[in-house]
């Protein structure tokens, strides 16, 4: 008998064309609008802290790499990705060594001492910045007016600090717009929409985790808001102001550090609205987007447990 | 009588390297990491687990063979909390500022697993000139651990080195340096960084490399 | 049966003598300890009264303070140690007042575990000296990021507005608590 020549390999077995660079590609062209009205609203220097901090990915993630002699990951444009996301939730006027240092952070401590893009447990830029906000207090919380639009406070607080610390509420439309003071790409919620249709479409981000954190944040937000009108602001502010549009839609959504299964990533986008609604409301900081999403960050795992789905063809009464 | 010295230099140097408490053993985690905001912090917690542990240690080796084992662990925390007492007390006496900066951590000496653990694995089985070198090898191991790990956060956090300035305006203090992230970032470089140097030293030897 | 006895004679003999080394020990250090404490209480109190010279421990309102004479025996001033939250961990503090107690004359941060370079910045000379001579009428106010205007204002830490609050609340709470208001 002669022996019939097989390739067993392990699944998958049927290959895409999305590959990686490809959908990171697609998160840069579609966060382009933000970033662009970004450096018309706060100014060119906006536009070197983005470029600053890109290369110091770049460059980091270069080094790590050849570090640990693993393969070649610079042109898959991740840590682009996570060049530019860190520079849209930092405060404009943010000082250029500490754009290094949160982008050097970010890629080292976020992302490739867990092993590189696949493996890391927290989102990058988040890490980063939340290494910048316990380094630089003052810097992280230093804001400046917008180009255009009003600014409520003398010192160019945030919308959500206004609210907090002075009890003043910002329009909804100059919300929606993004002609507040703010972090540098967070403020427009519009344009952070638009971009972020095109990843829908394509099922590039899961569409429950930005939905159940809306709904929560909304519902939430609209419980306290009945509960004293005056002291909490209403639901809709809730959901323009601050960085709840960037993160439900471009932070929390990153592939990697998000739950697998439909169910799993409503579970983290109510735990994600929840935290943010309990911190902004409750918490000694006006924000609390950042860390929101750090937190679930880690129960990804967990989550990922919990809903694991039957296996077809196995019982039902064992996946109890 | 050669292999006799070698062994006393072995015990006293190992805990400098092969057997650190804090990079190798990664015991007594919790001063390490509460303590070292500055180098000063660093050294004083040094310096008094120093005493503690070479004191205890020579005392449980004289007297470890009165000791009935039943009862050994009692009496080995008796001993070391006397010792830490003391230890409190003279900094209370003579060294207000330190005994403040260290608060609570001078007392908890006495749950330190460093120190039972030389205890029960070194001292309750060697004589007293072995037992004598283990201990001040190991707490001078932990001491320049501490200082190295409290310089580094000093410096990076306060841009101060033992008080002295040694950074200059242009470098901006970190904050988080001097918060517990910055003890467990800082130390976890540390450990990386002494992995990553033994795998040299043994590449250059001709050793295969891993575990 | 013997082994037990052992056990115990033993464990018992080493308690004991530990007892007995820890009072020698104590019975030394004790002297410096209570001159320490002491010490530091003095320098308090004198640094948040100016002028005082000597210092009496006397309780109103259910508060402890320290009632200061200048030289000659005149009142010149109270020293009232408070303490409350801050951000992180108790703070406690000892406030100077004038004799009519509407003008506080000094302030010194005892202890705190706020943020370092941060919000523990309110033990620094330049925080604490911004007491000296403000009014506490109708109550201390702090502002933000701007100078203060009004005799009873002082201006916030920037990013430490959390620890700057604490004090603040903690003063006037004891102020109220011991003008018996």
């Amino acid at each position: 008998m002669e022996k019939a020549e097989i390739i067993v390999s392990t699944s998958p077995h049927i290959k895409s064309r999305e590959t990686v660079p490809r959908i990171m590609l697609s998160v840069i062209i579609t966060l382009l609008p933000a970033v662009a009205f970004s450096v018309y609203l706060f100014g060119i220097y906006v536009l070197f802290m983005y470029l600053v901090s890109i290369a110091t990915c770049l460059v980091s993630e270069y080094i790590v790499v050849k570090l640990r002699k693993r393969p070649f990951t610079l042109n898959d444009f991740s840590a682009v990705v996570t060049g530019i996301l860190l520079v849209m939730v930092l405060p404009p006027k943010f000082p250029m060594y500490g754009v290094v240092i949160g982008a050097f952070i970010a890629i080292v401590v976020g992302k490739q001492i867990f092993g590189g893009i696949g493996y890391n447990i927290f989102n990058p830029a988040l890490i980063g910045r939340a290494f910048l906000a316990a380094a630089y207090p003052v810097h992280i919380t230093s804001w400046i007016a917008p180009r255009i639009g009003s600014i409520s406070a003398v010192t160019g607080a945030t919308p959500l600090a206004a609210m907090k610390f002075s009890g003043v509420e910002t329009s909804l439309k100059a919300l929606f717009l993004g002609t507040v003071g703010g972090s540098v790409g967070e403020t427009s919620a519009l344009l952070l929409l638009i971009g972020s249709i095109y990843l829908f479409i394509k099922r590039y981000i899961k569409w429950q985790i930005p939905v159940s954190i809306f709904v929560t944040v909304f519902v939430l937000g609209e419980i306290f808001h009945l509960i004293n009108p005056v002291k909490y602001p209403g639901p809709i502010f809730h959901l323009l102001s601050g960085g709840l549009m960037i993160g439900a839609l471009y932070m929390a959504t990153d592939m990697v550090t998000s739950p697998l299964t439909g169910k799993g990533c409503v579970i983290f986008g109510a735990g994600i609205g929840f935290l943010v609604v309990i911190i902004r409301l409750f918490g000694g900081l006006p924000e609390g987007v950042m860390y929101s999403i750090l937190f679930m960050n880690a129960f990804v795992p967990l989550i990922n447990r919990v809903t694991r789905p039957r296996i077809f063809g196995t019982e039902a009464a064992h996946a109890k | 009588m050669a292999d006799d010295r070698r062994r006393s230099a072995y015990e006293l140097l190992k805990g400098f390297w092969t057997e650190n408490p804090i990079l190798v053993m990664v015991l007594g985690m919790c001063p390490t990491l509460a303590v070292t905001t500055s180098a000063i912090n660093g050294l004083t917690m040094g310096l008094a687990v120093v005493f503690v542990l070479t004191a205890s240690s020579v005392i449980i080796s004289l007297v470890r063979n009165i000791i009935p084992k039943e009862v050994r662990i009692p009496t080995f925390i008796v001993i070391i909390a006397t010792f830490v007492t003391m230890v409190d007390l003279f900094l209370k006496a003579f060294f207000l500022d330190l005994s403040k900066a260290l608060g609570p951590f001078i007392p908890l000496i006495v749950v330190n697993c460093i120190i039972l653990g030389r205890a029960e694995a070194f001292a309750s089985k060697n004589n007293v000139w072995l037992s004598f070198l283990d201990a001040l090898g190991v707490s001078l191991g932990f001491t320049v651990t501490l200082i190295f790990l409290g310089g580094v956060r000093e410096i990076l956090g306060m841009r101060t080195f033992f008080g002295m300035k040694v950074l200059g305006k242009g470098f901006e203090p970190m904050i988080i340096m001097l918060l517990p992230p910055g003890a467990f970032l800082t130390l976890g470089f540390m450990l990386g960084a002494k992995n990553l140097i033994d795998r040299k030293l043994k590449e250059k030897r001709g050793g295969k490399v891993g575990h | 049966m013997q082994n037990r006895a052992k056990m115990i004679i033993i464990l018992t003999l080493f308690a004991l003598v530990s007892g007995l080394v820890l009072s020698v020990v104590y019975l030394f250090s004790n002297p410096f300890i209570q001159k320490n404490m002491l010490a530091e209480q003095k320098k308090a109190i004198f640094a948040v009264v100016p002028n005082a010279n000597s210092y009496e421990e006397k309780e109103k309102n259910g508060l402890k303070y320290f009632e200061c004479k200048d030289s000659s025996g005149n009142v010149v001033g109270y020293a009232l140690p408070a303490k409350g939250n801050g951000y992180q961990g108790e703070i406690k503090l000892m406030i100077g007042l004038s004799p009519d107690l509407k003008t506080i004359t000094g302030l010194e941060v005892l202890e705190q575990v706020e943020t370092p370079g941060l919000g523990g910045r309110i033990s620094e000379e330049s925080f604490l000296n911004q007491f000296k001579g403000i009014k506490d009428e109708p109550q201390v106010e702090y502002v933000k990021n701007k100078k203060p205007e009004k005799p009873n204002q002082i201006k916030a830490i920037t990013g430490a507005t959390i620890s700057s609050r604490s004090v603040v609340a903690i003063i006037n709470k004891f102020i109220k608590q011991f003008k018996g208001e």
